[in-house]
C-alpha cells in the first residue's frame, strides 16, 4: 500500500520584493510504500529541507500534489492541518527541538496531550515506547540534563507515540557523534523492522546506508535511486559513495 | 578615514542596530533627567518661596528630588543590565571577529559617551522647557497666580549634570567589568543562558506567606491612627518582602503543585499553560514583583494625595470648626473670662461681629482603659489602648448645648465612639455613676488629637469635681515623661468679615491675648495678693491656616502625581523590556510547538493567554494590596484631618480605574511588538 505519493512537485521562492525567483524544487515525483525505509540524499541547498517541509505540510508547494495516506494535502483545510499532522506524521529533527520547559516524559506526551487523550492511555503508550527506546530511567529529567543521543531518542519517542503513518526524519544524526549516530540508525532499522514507515533526509552516507532505498536529489530534482536489495550496509555504503563521487565529478549515471 | 573615528562610528552603528532596546533606554534616561531637573527647579524657584507653607512645600520637593535621584540610579542600572544581556551575542561576535576586549571597551565607552551626553542634553532641554509648564500646574493646584517670565535653575542644571554623569560612569564601569570577566563563547551564548527549571523553595515560600500575612494583618488590625503611621512602614516592608518572595518562589511552588495533579495537568489547555508559566515566572518573577510594587506605590500615592486635595474643604471644616479659636493652657482663675472680654474688644475695634461664640474650660488627659477603669497614662498616644478623656462641667455643657444635664453629685454623662455599657466608671480611682450615654456631643474642640485618638467625653457635675480630678491627675503626672497642661480654656467663634478682615483681626487678637494677665488670690494668711498668670496660649485662625494647609496638600498632590508618573514610566518600561525578551525566547518554542502538531491559532491563543496572565498578575496583586491597605490608609489620613472614608474610597477606585486603563493601553502596544517578534 502506498503511504506517500509525490506528484510533479514544484516550489518556487520569490524574494521579498518580487525581484528574483529561486526554484527550490522542479518536478519531483516519487512514492513511499508502507513499511519502507527511504533515505533522501543531497548536498546542502539541494532542496531536501524544502521537500520535507512540504511533506510535513509546514509549507505549500507552488505546483503539484502530495498524497498522504490517501488524502491530498492541498485539500485539507488550514484549521484541520495541525490535527492531520499530529495524527499522521511523526517528526525527528537534527537539533531535536525538545522544549526546555517540559520534562522528557512531558515532551514525549505532548502530541497525545494535544490530541486530548486521557492520562491512562498516555501512560500505557508511554511505557511501551520508552521501553523500546531504553529511556525509561530519564523520564523525570529535563532536556538540558541528558545527552544528545538521549535527546534524539526522546524526539523519536515523541514522534512515534501518536503512531504516525510515516516518520519524517530531518538529518537525525547531524548533531550526534559517530557512535551515538550508528546506535540511533540501528534503532531506526529496528523500528522499521516493526513495520514503521520512515522517510529520512540526510547528507550522511553512513546514515543513508541503513535505508532500504536511497533517493538522490540535486538542484531540486530527483535523478537517481538505489534499492538495497540484498546488499549489506557496507556494500550499500560503497554504492552510495560511488554514486556521490560520480555526481560530483559530473559523470553519467546508471543503475 | 582616520582610524580613531572607527570606534565612535561603531558605537553609533550599534546604538542604531539595537534601537529596539536602546531607544527606550535613552528615552528613560531623558525622562528621568528632565524629572530630576524640574524637581530641583521647583525647589529653588523664587516664586514658590513667597507662598504660605512654602517651607513644607520645599521640603517635599527636596524629598522628591532625593527619591528621584535614588530611583533613577537603580532604574537606569536595571534597564542597562537588560540591554547588556540582549547584546552579549553581538559583543561576543566582535570578540570572535578579532576585536580585543579593550577594543570592545572602547566601543562601549563611546556608546556611553554618546547616550550619556545625548540624554543629559536632551533631558535638560526637555526639563527646562517643561519646567514652566509644571510650575504652572503646581501653582494652579495651589490656586496661586502664575508669575511671568521664564527662568533656568543653575543649581538644577549643575546637579542634574553631576548626578547623571556619575550614574553613566558607574554604568560604564559595571559593563566593562562584565565584559572583562566573560569569555567570548559565553558572550556568544549569553542570550540563551539560564533556562533551567527553577527549584521549589519551600522555606522561602513559607517566609513569603508569613511576611505578606503579617503585613496584611498589621494593615487590618491597626486601630489607632498614630500607631498606623509607625506601623505602616513596617507593613510596607513586610508586604514588599512578601511580594518578592511569593512572586519568585510561591508562584513556582503553586504551579508545580498543579503539575503534580496528573489528571489536571495532562489536559491540552493546562499542559502548555502550567509548564509555560513555570518557565516564564522564573525569568520574570523579579520584574513582575517590581511592577507590582511600583503599581501599588503609584496607586497609594495618587489616591491618597488626590483624596487629601479633594477633601480639603472637609478637612478644614473638621480641623477648624470655628474661624478663631483661642486655647489658654493652665488658666488662672478668671483668666478665660478676662481674655474673652479683651478679645471681644479687639473684634469690635476691627468692626466685625462674632457669632456662634463658645467659651468653656475643659480638662483632658491621656488614660488607659481597663474595663470600666481609667488610669492616668503618660501622654504617649502611640502605645496601644491609650485613649483621651475630656471633661467639662454640666453648667458649661448646658450653656453650650442648651440641653439639661441634671446631675446629682457623683453622676456623669458620657459620650464615646467606643462601645460602652458600664453603669459605673472608675476614673483615677474615683467612682462615678453613669447617668446616661449621650447620642452626640457637639462641643468639638480644635485639636487634631480628637480625630486621631479615641476620645471619651464626660460631663461632670460641677467645678469642684473637675478640680478634684485635676488635682489627682497633677499628682500622678509628675512622674510622666511627656508633660502637658490638662486644663484648657477654650474661646471659639466665627467672624462675619471677609478673609483679609478676619486675618487682620486674628493678628490683633493674637497681640491682645499675649498681654500678661494679672489676678488676685488669697494667700495662707488670708490677705489678697496679686500675681501674674503662668498660663500659655495659642490662637488659630481657619482662614490663615487653610491657605497653609491647602498649599501643603496641593504640594502633596503635585508630588504624588509627579512621583506616580515616574513610577508609572518605570513600570511601563519594565513591561516593555519583558515583552521583548519573552518574544525572543518564545519565538523558538512557537516554532517547535507548530511542528509537533499545534496549529498557529492554538499556539497563539495559549501563548496569548499566558502573556495576559503574567502581564495582569501584578495589577491584580497590587489591587489586593490596596484592598488590604485601605483600612490603615484611612487611619493615616485621619492624622492629616481627612475622616471622609467614602471620599477616599472613591478616589482609590478612580485611581485604580485610570491606572488600569493606562496599564491595558501599555499592554496593547507592547503586545503588538511581542507578536511581531514571535511570528
Amino acid at each position: 500500500m502506498t503511504v506517500l505519493e509525490v506528484k510533479n512537485l514544484v516550489k518556487i521562492y520569490t524574494t521579498r520584493f518580487g525581484g528574483s525567483q529561486v526554484q527550490a524544487l522542479r518536478n519531483v515525483n516519487f512514492s513511499v510504500e508502507e513499511g519502507e525505509f527511504v533515505a533522501i540524499m543531497g548536498e546542502s541547498g539541494s532542496g531536501k529541507t524544502t521537500l520535507l517541509n512540504i511533506l510535513a505540510a509546514l509549507d505549500k508547494p507552488t505546483r503539484g500534489e502530495v498524497w498522504l495516506d490517501g488524502r491530498n494535502l492541498n485539500d485539507i483545510k488550514e484549521k484541520d492541518i495541525s490535527a492531520f499532522r499530529r495524527d499522521k506524521l511523526g517528526f525527528v529533527f537534527q537539533d531535536f527541538n525538545l522544549l526546555d520547559n517540559f520534562s522528557i516524559q512531558d515532551n514525549i506526551l505532548l502530541p497525545l496531550v494535544l490530541a486530548g487523550k486521557t492520562y491512562d492511555e498516555m501512560e500505557i503508550r508511554l511505557l511501551k515506547i520508552v521501553e523500546r527506546l531504553s529511556i525509561s530511567d530519564i523520564l523525570k529529567k529535563f532536556p538540558y540534563e541528558v545527552s544528545g543521543g538521549q535527546k534524539q531518542r526522546t524526539a523519536i519517542a515523541r514522534a512515534l507515540i501518536a503512531e504516525p503513518r510515516i516518520l519524517l526524519a530531518d538529518e537525525p544524526t547531524g548533531a550526534l557523534d559517530s557512535n551515538t549516530a550508528s546506535g540511533l540508525l540501528r534503532l531506526f532499522c529496528g523500528i522499521n523492522g516493526g513495520g514503521q514507515t520512515i522517510l529520512m533526509v540526510t547528507h550522511s552516507v553512513m546514515a543513508a546506508s541503513h535505508a532500504k532505498r536511497v533517493l538522490f536529489i540535486r538542484d531540486g530534482e530527483l535523478f537517481h535511486q538505489i534499492y538495497r536489495g540484498n546488499m549489506k550496509n557496507e556494500q550499500l555504503y560503497q554504492k552510495i559513495a560511488d554514486t556521490l563521487t560520480m555526481l560530483a565529478t559530473g559523470g553519467e549515471y546508471g543503475a | 578615514m582616520r582610524k580613531s573615528s572607527l570606534y565612535p562610528r561603531l558605537a553609533v552603528l550599534s546604538i542604531k542596530n539595537n534601537g529596539k532596546f536602546y531607544y527606550p533606554y535613552i528615552l528613560t534616561c531623558i525622562f528621568t533627567i528632565a524629572m530630576y531637573y524640574i524637581m530641583v527647579f521647583i525647589q529653588t524657584n523664587e516664586g514658590i518661596r513667597d507662598m504660605p507653607g512654602s517651607d513644607s512645600l520645599k521640603s517635599f520637593m527636596e524629598f522628591g528630588s532625593v527619591i528621584i535621584g535614588i530611583f533613577a540610579t537603580i532604574f537606569l542600572f536595571y534597564t542597562n543590565s537588560f540591554l547588556m544581556r540582549r547584546r552579549k551575542k553581538e559583543l561576543g561576535l566582535y570578540n570572535i571577529l578579532g576585536m580585543e576586549k579593550r577594543h570592545i571597551a572602547r566601543v562601549l565607552f563611546w556608546e556611553t559617551v554618546i547616550t550619556g551626553i545625548g540624554s543629559i542634553a536632551l533631558g535638560l532641554s526637555c526639563g527646562i522647557l517643561l519646567s514652566k509648564l509644571v510650575l504652572m500646574l503646581l501653582l494652579n493646584l495651589l490656586q496661586f497666580s502664575v508669575p511671568f517670565g521664564f527662568s533656568v535653575s543653575q543649581k538644577g542644571v549643575s546637579s542634574s549634570i553631576f548626578l547623571f554623569s556619575a550614574v553613566f560612569v558607574l554604568i560604564l564601569l559595571s559593563n566593562l567589568l562584565k565584559i572583562k570577566l566573560s569569555k567570548p563563547i559565553e558572550l556568544l551564548k549569553g542570550g540563551e543562558m539560564g533556562q533551567r527549571e527553577p527549584k521549589t523553595k519551600v522555606l522561602l515560600t513559607i517566609i513569603g506567606i508569613l511576611s505578606l500575612g503579617a503585613g496584611y494583618a498589621i494593615a487590618i488590625l491597626t486601630k489607632s491612627p498614630l500607631q498606623a503611621i509607625f506601623l505602616f512602614f513596617i507593613a510596607v516592608l513586610l508586604v514588599i518582602v512578601g511580594t518578592y518572595l511569593l512572586f519568585t518562589t510561591g508562584s513556582i511552588a503553586m504551579l508545580k503543585l498543579l503539575r503534580k495533579n496528573k489528571k489536571y495537568y495532562y489536559k491540552t489547555k493546562h499542559f502548555t499553560a502550567v509548564s509555560g508559566l513555570i518557565y516564564r515566572m522564573k525569568q520574570n518573577a523579579m520584574g513582575l514583583a517590581s511592577i507590582c510594587i511600583l503599581s501599588t506605590m503609584v496607586l497609594v500615592t495618587i489616591s491618597t494625595t488626590v483624596a487629601l486635595y479633594a477633601g480639603f474643604e472637609d478637612i478644614i471644616g473638621h480641623m477648624f470648626p470655628s474661624d478663631i479659636l483661642i486655647n489658654v493652657y493652665n488658666p488662672a482663675p478668671g483668666e478665660v473670662q478676662g481674655k474673652y472680654e479683651k478679645i471681644m474688644d479687639e473684634v469690635s475695634r476691627n468692626g466685625l461681629e462674632a457669632s456662634d461664640i463658645k467659651v468653656y474650660t475643659s480638662l483632658s488627659f491621656a488614660a488607659k482603659r481597663d474595663g470600666n477603669r481609667f488610669a492616668a497614662y503618660d501622654n504617649n498616644y502611640v502605645s496601644d489602648g491609650v485613649s483621651e478623656l475630656f471633661f467639662i462641667t454640666s453648667r458649661e455643657y448646658e450653656a453650650l448645648t442648651g440641653r439639661p444635664a441634671d446631675l446629682s453629685p457623683g453622676e456623669i454623662l458620657v459620650y464615646s465612639r467606643q462601645e460602652m455599657q458600664e453603669e459605673y466608671l472608675e476614673i483615677l480611682d474615683m467612682r462615678y455613676k453613669v447617668k446616661g450615654y449621650l447620642e452626640n456631643f457637639d462641643i468639638y474642640e480644635q485639636r487634631t488629637i480628637a480625630s486621631v485618638v479615641d476620645t471619651h467625653y464626660i460631663v461632670l457635675r460641677d467645678e469642684a469635681e473637675l478640680n478634684g480630678i485635676y488635682q489627682k491627675h497633677q499628682k500622678q503626672a509628675e512622674a510622666f515623661e511627656y508633660k502637658r497642661s490638662p486644663m484648657i480654656g477654650n474661646i471659639a467663634f466665627d467672624l462675619d468679615g471677609n478673609k483679609q478682615e478676619v486675618i487682620a483681626c486674628y493678628r490683633d487678637i493674637s497681640a491682645a491675648a499675649s498681654e500678661p494677665y494679672e489676678y488676685t488670690y488669697t494667700d495662707e494668711n488670708g490677705s489678697a495678693k496679686k500675681a501674674e498668670s503662668s498660663s500659655s496660649f495659642s490662637v488659630s485662625c481657619r482662614q490663615l491656616s487653610s491657605d497653609e494647609i491647602y498649599n501643603t496638600y496641593g504640594g502633596f498632590l503635585f508630588l504624588g502625581i509627579f512621583l506616580g508618573s515616574l513610577f508609572l514610566v518605570a513600570a511601563i518600561l519594565i513591561i516593555y523590556y519583558k515583552q521583548i525578551t519573552e518574544g525572543y525566547s518564545d519565538r523558538e518554542r512557537f516554532a517547535i510547538m507548530q511542528k509537533v502538531g499545534m496549529s498557529r491559532a492554538e499556539v497563539k491563543s495559549t501563548i496569548g493567554s499566558q502573556v495576559i496572565t503574567v502581564f495582569f498578575l501584578p495589577l491584580a496583586v497590587s489591587c489586593i494590596h490596596i484592598a488590604f491597605a485601605f483600612s490603615i490608609m484611612t487611619k493615616i489620613l485621619r492624622v492629616f484631618g481627612l475622616v471622609n472614608v467614602v471620599l477616599f474610597a472613591l478616589c482609590t477606585a478612580g485611581t485604580i480605574a485610570v491606572f488600569a486603563v493606562i496599564y491595558a493601553a501599555v499592554y496593547a502596544v507592547t503586545a503588538r511588538v511581542y507578536y511581531k517578534i514571535v511570528s
